[in-house]
């Protein structure tokens, strides 16, 4: 029997240094206490005033660093949610990786037309229904942004309609504001029966974004204080552009970043200790030939990465990118740009992987890109399972039977561990060229539409109970008729 | 002349703000118009740093180093060049929509229509329909434009160019518009004059309106 013995489980990635990441968290301090932020929000300010904060200049709030530290106690490293049928499946703690959707796109190309357009409410019902269906996705954000509404401000309402009965896996949602928050809210509380019962299986995480550079928006934090009261899990995080709302530097677009969401952590404990947070955000570079913010840069992959590893040092889960393009189709520019960054999220350990589909810059939700990622998911995760070494990996038994110039083909050994230990691909041709040829001569992206076809035609989710959708359903009226 | 002409383009794409100056001065000192050093200098410049960004040649942060130029040499110019000369390069008044806070495209746009040469006037973020009407019959502006990232904030277009129709000034002025969620037919349907789909769109479109 061997002994002390350390196993590897998976291969090891890290792109900031302990000494690193201190650095960047003592500046962002240091960003709050010189720098600080604008704060939009009559009440935010008042908390800030009663606290050690100090607001100058109607709301130009600065936080002293001890105010941070002893806000991060309070906050836990271990978030889950719960699907709606409740089984409690999105787990966030630290290096548990979990892929999904992102939020919002505008555009989608008709698949009839090929043309350009909004987003429905159907496009969105159809993306949900693709999520659910497809195996390597652990959550649902809207993927884009449900147009065909009486009313913009509160298409919200709508879209987590259109979301929660098309999948039953765990959400994360947007709202318009305040109000738009409560609505979902108490939607989502029909489903899970009680306030209490969302609180300890919580069905949606609420998105929320300060606008870099350091700005905090009156309907940002409405949102953010509304969550800490109710104890909803929710992302505080930005969007910041290297170069352009952030410095051109990495560490500088981190070190911002942090200060942005540490005034949200420090606020929402002001209101209320303890309430699920979770940080990150979109970190990219503005790209300085076109003014793209670019979803496609390696930047994005090595700042997210990072980003990670300052997360998991402050013990608090992680809302990643990746899976994600600049490229107008779904063409080898998309397939590269999503591989490279859902390889380094998934290496990273990151929570919450999301924007997997996202096409244009973010501008257009491709429910193709979503069938193609789902493979690339599964073979980057399968990178992640690394490599077991034990006797029966060794395989030291098999060799010895075999011997020279043996087959192990037709071995036990074979047939047991090849099941447990090889990738089988679903879009992924490894045929020979006979074959192919004689299939038809199918590309990838052929393929996918044709997997994407089937899964509308043939995927349908458990529907929501009856009552529960008819009080869904007053409740958006009534938010429908407020706003008109 | 020429030659000095020749200098204030060469420091103009160097992006020299210290040369600019100097130049700048010189040639004012050496009986040269303001109108003609604009004219014939400082415009021709930026209309190569255009030329070189559209070629990829230069990129954003370059172009901006620029504008900062031609923006001090102008500093100098103003007070000394006539109000004919003054509104010929277009004067611009330009902000982000009610309810939305998000800025740095207009200001990328903004910073690019001075360099070529415009007056802009930002009016920031969160801009009410009817403070751009006052701003609008303050300045009497060539253009307005407007800029929005939020879905919820683009009917507020709509709402200032009937704030402007209301005020009488409509046909007074182009408006154009911006924004990741804007369209070409959210523009034509909201009754907008020109759609820019990014900051050098823009001032194309722009400097077509003032006949650049």
């Amino acid at each position: 029997m061997r002994v002390n013995i350390t196993d590897q489980r998976s291969p090891k990635f890290k792109v900031l240094s302990e000494d690193q990441i201190e650095m960047i968290y003592w500046a962002a301090l240091e960003v709050l206490e010189r720098t600080g932020g604008r704060v939009f929000h009559d009440e935010a300010l008042d908390l800030f005033r009663q606290s050690d904060a100090v607001v100058t200049d109607g709301n130009r709030v600065r936080i002293p660093a001890s105010m941070v530290e002893r806000a991060l106690k309070d906050y836990p490293g271990k978030i889950t949610l719960a699907r709606r049928d409740g089984k409690r499946t999105l787990h966030l703690e630290k290096d548990e990786v979990n892929f999904g959707t992102g939020s919002d796109c505008p555009f989608i190309y008709d698949r009839k037309t090929g043309q350009r357009r909004r987003y429905t409410f159907n496009d969105v019902a159809e993306a949900a229904r693709i999520v659910d269906y497809l195996p390597k996705f652990d959550f649902f954000m809207s993927h884009g942004l449900v147009s065909d509404v009486p009313n913009p401000r509160t298409y919200d309402r709508h879209q987590f309609l259109a979301m929660v009965s098309n999948t039953t896996k765990p959400l994360i949602l947007t709202s318009v504001d305040g109000e738009g928050l409560k609505d979902l809210y108490e939607m989502a509380c029909l489903i899970r029966g009680s306030e209490e019962e969302f609180r300890i299986n919580p069905l949606f995480i609420i998105y929320i974004e300060p606008s870099s550079p350091l700005n905090h928006t009156k309907d940002a934090v409405e949102k953010l204080l509304f969550s800490a009261e109710k104890g909803i899990p929710a992302i505080y995080t930005p969007c910041p552009s290297a170069g352009a709302t952030a410095p051109a530097t990495i560490a500088g677009m981190l070190v911002q970043d942090l200060a942005e969401t540490f005034l949200g952590l420090v606020l929402s404990n002001l209101k209320k200790p303890g309430m699920p947070l979770i940080i990150g955000g979109v970190q990219t570079i503005m790209d300085m030939m076109t003014s793209t913010y670019s979803y496609g840069a390696p930047e994005l992959a090595l700042a997210s990465a990072a980003s990670t590893d300052i997360s998991k040092w402050l013990g608090l889960p992680m809302f990643s990118t990746g899976g994600c393009s600049d490229s107008k189709t779904v063409d080898e520019q998309a397939a590269i740009e999503a591989t490279l960054s859902l390889f380094t999220a998934m290496l990273s350990g990151a929570s919450l992987i999301h924007d997997v589909g996202y096409l244009d810059s973010g501008l257009n939700g491709s429910l193709e890109m979503l069938v193609l990622c789902d493979e690339i998911i599964a073979m980057v995760k399968h990178i992640g399972r690394g490599v077991r070494v034990d006797e029966d990996s060794l395989a030291l038994e098999v060799i010895n039977r075999v011997g020279p110039g043996g087959q192990f083909l037709s071995e036990d050994h074979t047939l047991e561990h090849y099941r447990r230990d090889f990738w089988f691909p679903k879009l992924m041709d490894r045929s020979n060229v006979e074959t192919w040829v004689a299939g038809g001569k199918k590309t990838l992206k052929e393929r996918v539409e044709e997997k994407m076809n089937h899964i509308l035609e043939t995927h349908h989710p458990t529907p929501i109970d009856g009552t529960v959708m008819r009080e869904m359903k007053k409740i958006i009226e009534k938010a429908d008729k407020k706003a008109s | 002349m020429s030659e000095l002409y020749g200098r204030i383009s060469e420091v103009l794409i160097s992006g020299n703000i210290e040369e600019i100056k100097k130049l700048t001065q010189q040639a004012l000192d050496g009986g040269t118009q303001a109108g003609e050093i604009l004219g014939k200098g400082l415009l021709p410049g930026m209309d190569i740093v255009g030329q070189q960004f559209k070629a990829c040649e230069m990129f954003i942060p370059e172009v901006l180093r620029s504008a900062k130029t031609m923006h001090a040499a102008m500093d100098i110019l103003r007070p000394l060049l006539s109000e004919s000369e003054m509104a010929g390069s277009g004067t611009l008044i330009i902000g982000t929509v009610e309810g939305d806070l998000h800025d740095i495209g207009k200001n990328l746009v903004a910073m690019m229509l001075e360099g070529a040469g415009f007056k802009v006037v930002n009016l920031g973020t969160d801009v009410k329909p009817q403070a751009f009407v006052e701003a609008a019959k303050e300045h009497k502006p060539n253009i307005l434009g407007m800029s929005a990232l939020l879905t919820t904030t683009m009917p507020k277009m709509g709402e200032t160019i009937n704030a402007l129709k209301e005020a009488g000034i409509r046909d007074q002025i182009r408006v154009m518009a911006g924004g990741a969620p804007v369209t070409q037919d959210f523009v034509d349907e909201i009754g907008a004059d020109a759609y820019g789909s990014n900051a050098a769109a823009a001032v194309e479109k722009a400097k077509a309106f003032v006949g650049r």
